[in-house]
């Protein structure tokens, strides 16, 4: 690697001198405290110069020694270009570099975007570049074991997983007191979910398909990377004005592993929760994300959220009256879930003969079979059924006409994020960490429809806790 | 020039740059280089040490090594006159395992800590230089009282601040154990004791007073390790400039390969040098030490 040897090629004079006069530099300025802002700015920027000066004389050690040789400059030159060829072959890594966090002061705050449940958003100027970016400020309440654990595996899986279509986070910032901290991340206009909300008509179905492979790419990446994100839906989805759609708020997204670690079960917003969760399973994997894909999914169709539940009882109730209830046949094994006790299913669900069992499709009538195919897959109710995200980017939906529409063709929005406050929100927010899982009695779920062992009218939802 | 691969970030680490290491922190605070050497290096054994008895993985332990010792580079990194090296050992460690499959609670390595740091029962060499007692010492010489435990509680959530802020909350560290075992199976490495001795370096060489961790990227750490242990262990590897298959360079090996022979005489010299008195892992102390120097120089 020839940049590991150009940071050792410091023995000259030069260098020696170089260092010598940055230390003074350094010394002076732990006198001037308060001048320290000041110059780390002067002293990256040296360093910065530094490094284009390495790189100028870039070459390694073993090429500079060989054109010192007056003796041979043909052989050296020869050398020479034999030695790169043979560096080219080898890769390159990234080479980051690691310092202490600036301060917020660099940004000038513009306007509010919103409060999620993990933070709040707010629209800023990099004093300094210029740049618009967006501004996280993570919640820290005072936790009796330091650090939160969830803003952590937010930072950490964010600076993990880049790719175009995951938000960037540029850098995390602190402010005056030890508990401030930001996530500083390129601004986006929209996210999907204002945008379904001030749209007349929903989206084309090419428009869909672009939208739905850029979000199921990002997603691919993630579980590739052994991230799963348990947060998605389209408040989180972001977008801006030339077609891209990022997956951002990784406040829930953590790493899993091969045997999964223990995993909460208060994961997901409830309207994306996938029905495992729901039953209360304490082992799942990426299937969940890929239910949420599938509620999503039905939200860029129809505009409208698929499964508004209003309690996890109630959302169980909606899945099934959209899916048909599980059976032994589709789900083996559901029943063995610790919230499945208390189910109580209709008698009436015969068991369909093989193959997945497709949505209704009046619910849809202006999806393709390929895409009802898709939307049945990723809404399956046994998590094995649910397509990867990998397969999902093969599905034959994305194939047939209409195409995805191209990104540059996108139509454009006027950004709310941009200008002003938001509407409200009156979607659920995600569980919040350190809850107690419920335990849910699911009796009710189709106490209503079947009728006969519960005498009570209305036959309500009873949610037991504890 | 081939550019470098963005999809192998997880594969590679954030390297100190030649500034960061000769300007430390700790230097400008006047601490002699060849001290600072020694508390670094005893604190990183004292985070594996802390982390066995904690049952902790090993990658996790060599995580939190990793991390200890970035945090102290560079002008704007720790100084060991403004934080112990004990209390950013502990941080480091309680930091690193909650981010893994393995969490820990601050009272599990507020107590290791407590003992391994006791004068009296610890077993390391660098802080009890007499060893471990045979008699099992009474209790009260090594537990932690409650009011004790509040305050170091307060210190370890500080000193954690502290290094997430250091570092910029980058927490990645990519180890070169699994890349080596990789490497053995690609090269048809058959004897076991080969990848004995390749772990055996690799875990040795965190303590290197070179920090090779923080110099070398992971590939290159896997490499000079196999090639060592493939020597050591007269295990014939395949003919040829294999390293170049695995994108390390003559000159690169060849500088690890000293580097990590070179552990074991290092540490035999500072088990030497520090035979009669603990080495300083905490503020005081190296005050305490840094005077004591000064007083053997004007004495002269």
């Amino acid at each position: 690697m020839s940049a590991a040897k150009s940071r050792w090629a410091d023995d000259d004079p030069e260098a020696d001198a170089l260092i010598a006069q940055r230390k003074r530099e350094k010394e002076e300025k732990r006198r001037a405290k308060a001048e320290k802002q000041r110059q780390q700015e002067e002293a990256s920027k040296a360093t910065a110069e530094a490094q284009t000066r390495n790189g100028d004389s870039g070459p390694p050690k073993k090429r500079r020694r060989l054109s010192n040789d007056p003796d041979a400059p043909d052989a050296a030159e020869e050398a020479k270009s034999e030695e790169q060829k043979k560096v080219s072959s080898l890769l390159r890594f990234p080479v980051a570099e690691w310092g202490p966090c600036r301060h917020v002061d660099n940004f000038e705050r513009l306007n509010h975007i919103e409060e999620g449940s993990y933070g709040w958003v707010s629209r800023a100027k990099d004093i300094n570049t210029g740049e618009v970016v967006a501004l996280k400020r993570l919640k820290l309440e005072s936790s009796p074991d330091g650090f939160p654990v969830t803003g952590l595996r937010e930072i950490q899986t964010l600076m993990e997983a880049r790719h175009p279509n995951v938000v960037y986070l540029r850098e995390v910032v602190m402010g005056t007191k030890m508990d401030d901290v930001f996530l500083v991340m390129d601004f986006f206009e929209h996210d999907l979910k204002t945008l379904l909300d001030e749209m007349r008509e929903p989206f084309l179905p090419s428009e869909i398909k672009t939208l739905l492979l850029q979000v199921v790419g990002g997603l691919e990446f993630l579980h590739s990377q052994w991230i799963m994100h348990r947060d998605l839906k389209t408040s989180n989805l972001l977008m801006n004005n030339r077609g891209e759609i990022k997956l951002a708020d990784f406040g829930m997204a953590r790493y899993y592993g091969d045997p999964p670690p223990n995993l909460t079960q208060l994961v997901v917003t409830l309207w994306y929760r996938s029905p495992e969760l729901l039953l209360g399973a304490t082992k799942y994997g990426t299937e969940i994300d890929m239910w949420s894909i599938g509620c999503i999914f039905g939200e860029l169709l129809t505009k409208e959220p698929l499964l508004q539940g209003k309690n996890e009882v109630d959302q169980v109730s909606k899945i099934f009256a959209l899916t048909g209830p599980p059976n032994s046949q589709i789900w083996p094994g559901f029943r063995s879930l610790p919230n499945a006790k208390s189910l109580r299913l209709p008698s009436s669900s015969a068991p369909s003969g093989g193959g997945l069992p497709l949505l209704p499709r009046s619910r849809f009538p202006y999806l393709t079979n390929a895409g009802l195919n898709l939307l049945s897959g990723l809404l399956a109710l046994n998590p094995v059924s649910r397509p990867t995200a990998q397969e999902c980017l093969a599905h034959p939906y994305f194939k047939e006409d209409p195409r995805p529409k191209p990104k540059e063709m996108f139509p454009t929005f006027p950004s709310k994020a941009g200008m002003e406050r938001r509407r409200p929100r009156h979607t659920p927010v995600a569980p919040k960490r350190g809850q107690e899982a419920p335990q849910l009695d699911f009796a009710g779920v189709f106490g209503g429809a079947q009728g006969g062992d519960s005498g009570e009218a209305g036959a309500g939802f009873a949610l037991r806790l504890g | 020039m081939t550019p470098a691969n963005p999809g192998l970030k997880h594969l590679s680490n954030a390297l100190a740059t030649p500034d960061q290491l000769s300007n430390t922190s700790s230097s400008i605070d006047g601490v002699p280089t060849d001290l600072e050497t020694s508390i670094r290096c005893a604190g990183a054994q004292l985070t594996q040490a802390a982390g066995i008895l904690l049952h902790l993985p090993q990658d996790t332990i060599a995580q939190a090594i990793v991390i200890f010792t970035r945090f102290w580079l560079g002008a704007d990194g720790g100084s060991l006159r403004i934080y112990s090296a004990k209390d950013v050992s502990a941080a480091a460690l309680f930091l690193t395992a909650k981010l893994s499959f393995n969490p820990t609670s601050p009272r599990s390595i507020l107590n290791v800590y407590n003992f391994l740091l006791s004068q009296e029962v610890s077993p390391l060499w660098f802080v009890n230089p007499r060893g471990a007692p045979r008699e099992p010492p009474p209790s009260e010489s090594y537990i932690l009282t409650e009011g004790g435990y509040q305050s170091a509680r307060l210190v370890l959530m500080r000193i954690e601040s502290v290094i997430l802020r250091t570092l910029s909350f980058d927490t990645h560290v990519a180890l070169p154990h699994t890349i080596a075992l990789t490497y053995l199976q690609t090269l048809g490495v058959t004897k076991s004791a080969v990848a004995r001795r390749t772990v055996e370096h690799l875990n040795a060489t965190l303590f290197s007073p070179q920090l090779l961790y923080v110099t070398h990227q992971p590939n290159a750490l896997a490499v000079a390790a196999i090639y060592l242990a493939a020597r050591e262990e007269e295990f014939k590897l395949v003919d040829g400039e294999w390293w170049e298959v695995f994108d390390v360079d003559r000159e690169e090996l060849g500088f690890l390969v000293v580097g990590m022979r070179s552990t074991e005489g290092f540490m035999r010299a500072e088990v030497e040098q520090w035979r009669n008195r603990p080495i300083p892992l905490v503020i005081d102390q190296v005050d305490a030490e840094i005077d004591r120097r000064q007083n053997m120089r004007e004495g002269e």
